[in-house]
């Protein structure tokens, strides 16, 4: 295509083609630069030498079409996705077939990650020192739930791991699932309001957050500084299993609980039902146990209690035989025999015992028993 | 005995089960209360295991309204 105007008398005309090219011939002399912007509408296909994205100005809107030969960009192994962030190095470029300016990559880099990173680092310690992440916020769980709430990503495996290791660990679970949009622009607000309508069902009375794995900026909503404020002010205990075992958004330092996996969360919020089953049943073992040892104590007692009840008489009996012996010891020694031992007699008239000299008559008959044998005499004076 | 399974939760039943044999363990209610407990402890335990037995997953779901959040 030449660059030469068709002459009209004295307008000079050019065709689209040879405008196009003279624009795009312009352009090239522009030199190379680097344009910063989010990744929209990527085109890749194996068929095609070139593949088209387009960078778009978060702030306003803006967008600029970017080709860049499939070669070099397979050779970047970026893996870039909708919304990411990159420097695109470049020179403007015309496409004469269309008029449509464009930008023709020489280089690809993702950025932000840096930016975010120490944006990320400045939050976590402001909120550190809030005390959002402090342990002694840390609430315990309850072991046995009401019921679940658990915020999922549109994310089947990780739904599906937690509720398959809860079923499989206790049965008797209520869950309330709700399915939140997790990555891009809404997500910080839509997280917020799912937890929050979480907490407020009534039976809810543990909040799991369970987001699979996925990149740092996907896992981004969870370090939002609204996100994990709303997580540490959660009306009840939240366990944040979001990302793989080496990711930790900041929205695991403000839950209660942090879970590697949505399965290892399950295996938080729920007992494993045979382990309650062992502690029931201990627990009614014990109880059989602790009674039939409070009667027995009591039947000791009782026994102790009748032993003396039974023990009693012949005590008593002995006692009395004690007492007895004594007395007959007293009775013996209060005996005339031990008086008479002593050379004392008894005097005897007619049968009768004399205590008066008046008693009896001269020329009577008396008997005089004495310790050993008896004696008769005749009284042959009285002196009364 | 009020075991009213709608108004609590195993854990509740669970908690008062322990703490009647915690109760009785340590020895010093008199007998009569002890055989009261004893009752209430063993229909605690049934009513946890009735409700282990009978029970089983149930999930429920939040639907969505269009800014990705739950509908009010």
């Amino acid at each position: 295509v030449k660059i030469k105007p068709i002459l009209y008398g004295e307008r000079k005309v050019y065709t689209v083609s040879a405008f196009n090219r003279g624009v795009a011939r312009f352009l090239g002399r522009l030199p190379e630069v680097w344009v910063e912007g989010e990744v929209t509408e990527l085109r890749r296909n194996e068929a095609w030498a070139t593949v088209f994205l387009t960078l778009k100005d978060p702030r306003t809107g803006a967008t600029l079409k970017v080709t860049v030969a499939r070669t070099l960009y397979d050779r970047l192994d970026l893996t870039l996705d909708e919304g990411e962030a990159v420097h695109v190095q470049g020179r403007a470029e015309l496409w004469e077939a269309r008029g449509e300016l464009g930008l023709r990559a020489t280089a690809i880099e993702r950025v932000g990650l840096g930016g975010h990173l120490v944006a990320l680092e400045h939050l976590k310690r402001k909120l550190a020192e809030e005390g959002v992440f402090a342990p002694e916020r840390k609430r315990a769980l309850p072991r046995v739930p009401r019921a679940i709430g658990v915020l999922t990503g549109a994310d089947a495996a990780a739904r599906g791991d937690f509720l398959t290791t809860v079923e499989r660990r206790f049965r008797a679970t209520n869950v309330v699932v709700c399915d939140t949009r997790v990555q891009g622009r809404g997500a910080p607000a839509a997280i917020i309001s799912s937890l929050r309508a979480l907490a407020a069902h009534p039976d809810v009375d543990v909040v799991v957050i369970a987001r699979g794995g996925g990149s740092f900026e996907d896992l981004l909503p969870f370090s939002n500084e609204a996100v994990v404020r709303a997580v540490a002010a959660c009306p009840v205990p939240v366990v944040s299993a979001v990302g793989h075992e080496q990711d930790t958004p900041l929205c695991d330092l403000a839950a209660d609980l942090r879970a590697a996996t949505p399965t290892a969360a399950a295996a938080l919020v729920v007992p494993d039902e045979r382990e309650l089953r062992a502690a029931l049943d201990g627990c009614s073992q014990r109880l059989e146990r602790a009674l039939r040892a409070r009667l027995e104590r009591n039947g000791e007692h009782l026994a102790r209690v009748s032993g003396r009840l039974r023990a009693a008489p012949g005590a008593l009996l002995e006692r009395r035989r004690a007492g007895l012996d004594h007395l007959v010891v007293r009775l013996q020694a209060l005996s005339p025999r031990a008086t008479l031992a002593r050379g004392y007699a008894v005097v005897r008239a007619g049968g009768e015992a004399v205590r008066d000299a008046g008693a009896v008559a001269v020329g009577e008959r008396l008997d005089i028993e004495l310790a050993a044998g008896s004696l008769g005499a005749r009284v042959e004076d009285a002196r009364p | 005995v009020t075991l009213a399974r709608a108004h609590r939760s195993f854990e509740d039943l669970q908690k008062e089960l322990e703490d009647i044999v915690a109760k009785l363990e340590r020895g010093d209610v008199p007998v009569d209360d002890a055989i009261a407990l004893f009752q209430r402890g063993e229909a605690l335990y049934r009513a946890c295991v009735e409700r282990l037995e009978a029970a089983e997953l149930r999930v429920e779901q939040l639907t969505r309204d269009e800014t990705g959040g739950p509908a009010a």
